[in-house]
């Protein structure tokens, strides 16, 4: 089954074709990487995806549904969530009030329910308190948990952004770089959680990624991206061995 | 000398009120608004008319706070279209067409003339300082309500949301939560407060007029936020004091400083606040209250 598909995207930035008829597909609980050089589009594709950007034509699809013309918010309620590049952290709030800001609530976030209603608020945020709890140990974040986010490294920025879409509870979430200035060894961690979370909760991830060897380890279909088009598709080992992917993404340096 | 300082600590109230409105505006949900003053108006000519109509005051308050509010209501919408300096400007010209309306609207408000005799707030307790210390009594609770009001919503999932969106909007969208809302919300309950904070001002000076609602009015109100902590409630409360203190106490200091005139003093005086205001930009940007960077 195919969960999300995007269809022949166009994108122009003010004349400039940033996404020039690009299409994909990530399978259910699948894992899909998509790489390219810097300005390929990688980044716009996730925007059009998600709905941060509208693209000029072109379709997306969501769990069978036409998701192209929606907000992104609404487009993250159907379980479509997505990280950033650059870390969007809320600075001022703490890693835990991160998380639970994230979380989608019955109680709480209107005025009616936080001035008359606030026993089944407190109720709601004890049992989002301990979820947040829990996705905070799972990516090592307890140290840091009740510091504000804007003190984070960088890595731990990453972290704290999966954590946050984690508590929508995805069915596929969008990770735009999650290696970059991330040291080694936690490359290896990250990569482990993604693959536990993918097997033991099915949660479909869409990787762009420049640290080639780690992608290949995980991904199980691997997009390449050169000059907003998609120039080859693939099993991650095959693609990365063609010669057109050599010449665009390494410049035949390989 | 009692009754000037309980008069003084009158003003100050009524400047926490607007403080308070703002702070949640701008330091909770990251609204710049430069159009405060238009709201504050628009509670103290409502609440006026109403009265000089032969209103009760109690009612014709909560109407002046009501229709500060709705008046927000188009304006918060533009804030979802507009970013930062945009929505600076743009209510900045609000602001000024409100006042100009107020002007130039003579069969309502009597334009520059202005409004004489409005009822006083307690004015069956005669005069000899009862009316001033009920009036001060009740800007008090007014404004601990507002502040407590405040610290709940600001504690609660919906001040946790505001402050995300101050923090990073886009990313609250891409999380599935809708800013908008929570934006309008939180442009009318703080125009609200500042349509409270005039109805106050106008049935304790009685004499309004369209020269007392100019933009100085939305720059102090800033000043106080900026220098009591933008995001911190008890930085409103602060902030307001201290500005209020500054404003009231920069009467005297003519009196220290010879050779300067009075008219020359009111150029001082802005001069100082200015002063002040760059010096807390780079050396306390976080405010007197504010946390202290870790």
């Amino acid at each position: 089954m195919t969960l999300l598909v995007a269809k022949n995207i166009v994108k122009h930035f003010d004349g400039l074709c940033v996404l020039d008829d690009v299409s994909f597909e990530v399978p259910e609980r699948g894992l899909t990487g998509i790489v390219g050089t810097n300005g390929a589009g990688k980044s716009t594709l996730f925007a059009v995806v998600s709905g941060q950007f509208a693209a000029d034509s072109g379709h997306v699809d969501f769990a069978g549904h036409d998701i192209g013309q929606l907000p992104p918010m609404k487009r993250a309620r159907r379980g479509l969530g997505r990280t950033f590049q650059v870390p969007r952290e809320f600075g001022h709030l703490t890693v835990r009030e991160n998380l639970l800001a994230a979380a989608p609530r019955a109680h709480g976030e209107t005025l009616l329910s936080v001035f008359l209603g606030w026993r089944s608020v407190a109720a709601e945020d004890a049992e989002l308190g301990a979820k947040a709890d829990h996705w905070i140990d799972f990516l090592n974040l307890k140290a840091v948990a009740g510091k504000p986010a804007s003190t984070l490294s960088g890595g731990q920025k990453k972290l704290l952004e999966l954590g946050r879409v984690l508590m929508l509870e995805p069915k596929c979430v969008l990770l735009d770089e999650p290696f970059a200035g991330v040291n080694p060894v936690l490359i290896g961690e990250i990569s482990d959680k993604l693959r536990e979370l993918n097997t033991s909760r099915g949660i479909a991830f869409v990787v762009i990624e420049h640290h080639l060897e780690a992608l290949k380890a995980l991904v199980q279909h691997l997009y390449v991206m050169d000059q907003g088009r998609v120039i080859a598709d693939g099993d991650p080992a095959e693609v990365l061995e063609d010669p057109r992917v050599h010449e665009a993404y390494m410049g035949g340096v390989i | 000398m009692a009754s000037y300082l309980v008069a003084v600590a009158i003003v100050a109230l009524i400047y926490m009120l607007l403080t308070v409105g703002l702070n949640l505006q701008y330091g909770y949900t990251g609204l710049i608004n430069f159009g405060h003053v238009a709201f504050f108006a628009i509670g103290a000519y409502a609440s006026a008319l109403l009265t000089l109509k032969g209103w009760p005051l109690a009612p014709a308050f909560v109407v002046g706070m009501v229709v500060a509010g709705l008046a927000a209501y188009p304006v918060g919408l533009l804030s979802l279209r507009l970013s930062d300096d945009y929505l600076a400007v743009v209510t900045l010209g609000f602001a000024e067409t409100v006042r100009l309306v107020i002007q130039e609207e003579k069969w309502l408000t009597r334009g520059v003339q202005g409004l004489p005799g409005i009822p006083r707030i307690f004015q069956s307790l005669g005069v000899g300082g009862y009316a001033e210390l009920a009036t001060l009594v009740t800007l008090v609770a007014c404004n601990v309500a507002a502040v407590a009001l405040l610290v709940h919503l600001v504690r609660s999932p919906y001040g946790r949301l505001i402050q995300a969106i101050r923090d990073d909007e886009v990313a609250v969208q891409a999380l599935g939560k809708d800013p908008a809302r929570l934006k309008v919300q939180v442009f009318m309950l703080g125009a609200a407060l500042a349509g409270l904070a005039g109805a106050f001002y106008a049935h304790f000076i009685t004499y309004i007029s369209p020269d007392q609602f100019l933009s100085l009015v939305t720059f102090y109100v800033w000043i106080a936020v900026i220098i009591g902590g933008p995001g911190r409630t008890s930085g409103a409360v602060v902030g307001s004091l201290i500005l209020m203190i500054f404003i009231e106490g920069s009467r005297f200091a003519r009196d220290l400083i010879p050779g300067v005139s009075e008219v020359q003093m009111a150029s001082v005086r802005l001069a100082i606040v200015g002063l002040a205001l760059i010096l807390f930009t780079i050396y306390l940007p976080q405010g007197i209250m504010g946390k202290r960077k870790v």
